[in-house]
């Protein structure tokens, strides 16, 4: 249990490093100019003070991307393409929210209600199940 | 149990699902054109659970992007949820220097902008809230005497679905949908506030050269729709700055003044770039207005000024 804290712990603290050395958030070099997103949005205004709290927040998703088995040489440039809200909910929901796959398999009970939600036209999992009851 | 009994309900029904806004747009009189399908649209089969690569190569060659799908995989792709997330598209989107606009969540909007020639990547769930199949799909076409739409979708090239059958698989996702712009273009259904959101989206992550004359051709794109909009005359002038085009800069952020003589925010990024550009008595003119005005961003425009006091005391 430890141990893999320990692991996880390790593995955040030198993708943290990776982030700090390679990374430039700051979207305005010069803190006196007010950048666009404040303006829009007045609760980016902390920006400046939080930026070490959301480095954080980026190595800890980059280390999950890497448990997901990403490939770690991706692991970067797909963190930096996020925003920084972005990345603030995907740290904390990586597991749950939805992920586009197509069609997965399913349970048998599951199979047969699917079967007649398709027919009926709520669904449209099985590419078999042909629409014949068109009233137009 | 209950799933069971839900089940025996579903069969005994047996009229055909029919979805509200469907039903809406098919009997309201609108400027919607009967059909619409944008068949130059490329298509990307999928391989197994990779839809969101797929729809995502689909709508990034739409827009103009030269890219291969391999590339959208290692994008996006993530393993142990067999699938690709919204975030991630959505970055994936913006690293190819495009905006990922996301549209209103209806399906008027939809139609119109499939009919004013942009496909729109959706993100459905084929089945049920409990037994969820999400699924990435391009809308490309639609037909409304026949109430379908039309989509590249999975394996098929040209998938047809059921209008009210797409709107309930619609729905489940709350309606989430992209629109893959250049920054050369608008959306048809385009609200300011959606359109700025997008731009600002790319401003706010990993930024480079190339990255910023990309956003400020956007918000330019902007302020050719919205002429006096506040956000796109900051952007313009807060990306020009970046780009160290320094009278372009001060232009934009006149314009600004000229329309938003309230906002202090305006008069603090002016003076800066008075300042740099070598006019000390000019930028602190603007700086203690921007002073005067107050608000939420006080403390920076008092360290404006104090900047440019030292600067007039160095070069007297």
């Amino acid at each position: 249990m430890n141990i893999a804290k320990n692991t996880k712990r390790t593995t955040i603290g030198s993708l943290l490093l990776v982030f700090l050395s390679v990374t430039c958030f700051l979207p305005m070099a010069q803190a006196t100019m007010i950048g666009t997103g404040q303006m829009l949005d007045h609760s980016q205004t902390q920006q400046n003070r939080t930026h070490i709290k959301t480095l954080l927040k980026r190595a800890d998703l980059a280390a999950q991307l890497k448990n997901a088995g990403v490939d770690p040489a991706q692991l970067q440039a797909r963190v930096d393409a996020l925003t920084d809200e972005e990345v603030a909910v995907l740290t904390d929901q990586l597991d749950q929210l939805p992920a586009g796959s197509g069609i997965l398999g399913t349970a048998l009970l599951v199979f047969l209600v699917l079967l007649a939600t398709d027919i009926l036209g709520y669904t449209e999992v099985f590419p078999f199940v042909k629409k014949t009851v068109n009233l137009n | 149990m209950r799933k069971i009994a839900l089940l025996a309900i579903l069969l005994l029904v047996s009229a055909c699902a029919s979805a509200p806004q469907t039903q809406q747009l098919i009997t309201t009189p609108s400027n919607l054109p009967g059909r619409a399908e944008l068949s130059h649209t490329p298509f990307f089969p999928q391989q197994r659970y990779q839809c969101g690569p797929a729809a995502l190569a689909t709508s990034l060659t739409y827009s103009g992007v030269n890219i291969d799908l391999s590339t959208l995989i290692a994008e996006v792709y993530l393993p142990s949820r067999l699938g690709s997330l919204q975030s991630e598209i959505l970055a994936s989107i913006r690293r190819h220097n495009r905006l990922p606009y996301s549209i209103a969540p209806n399906m008027r909007a939809l139609l119109s902008e499939v009919a004013a020639g942009n496909p729109i990547l959706v993100l459905q769930n084929l089945g049920l809230s409990w037994a969820p199949q999400w699924h990435y799909a391009v809308v490309i076409g639609f037909d409304l005497n026949r109430r379908e739409i039309i989509l590249r979708s999975g394996t098929d090239e040209r998938h047809i679905s059921d209008m009210d059958t797409f709107e309930l698989t619609w729905a489940r996702s709350r309606y989430w949908g992209i629109a893959v712009l250049s920054a050369e273009t608008l959306p048809a259904s385009a609200s300011a506030e959606r359109y700025l959101r997008a731009v600002v989206a790319l401003e706010n992550t990993q930024t480079s050269h190339q990255r910023w004359s990309v956003i400020h051709t956007a918000y330019r794109t902007a302020l050719s729709r919205w002429p006096n909009n506040l956000i796109a005359q900051m952007g313009l002038g807060n990306s020009a700055y970046q780009l160290g085009e320094l009278d372009v800069a001060a232009q934009a952020f006149r314009d600004a003044v000229r329309d938003h003589p309230n906002e202090g925010a305006v008069y603090n990024n002016l003076a800066q770039v008075l300042m740099e550009q070598g006019q000390l008595d000019a930028a602190e003119k603007q700086a203690r207005r921007a002073v005067a005005l107050a608000g939420p961003y006080l403390e920076s425009y008092r360290a404006t000024l104090a900047e440019i006091q030292r600067a007039q005391k160095v070069i007297p």
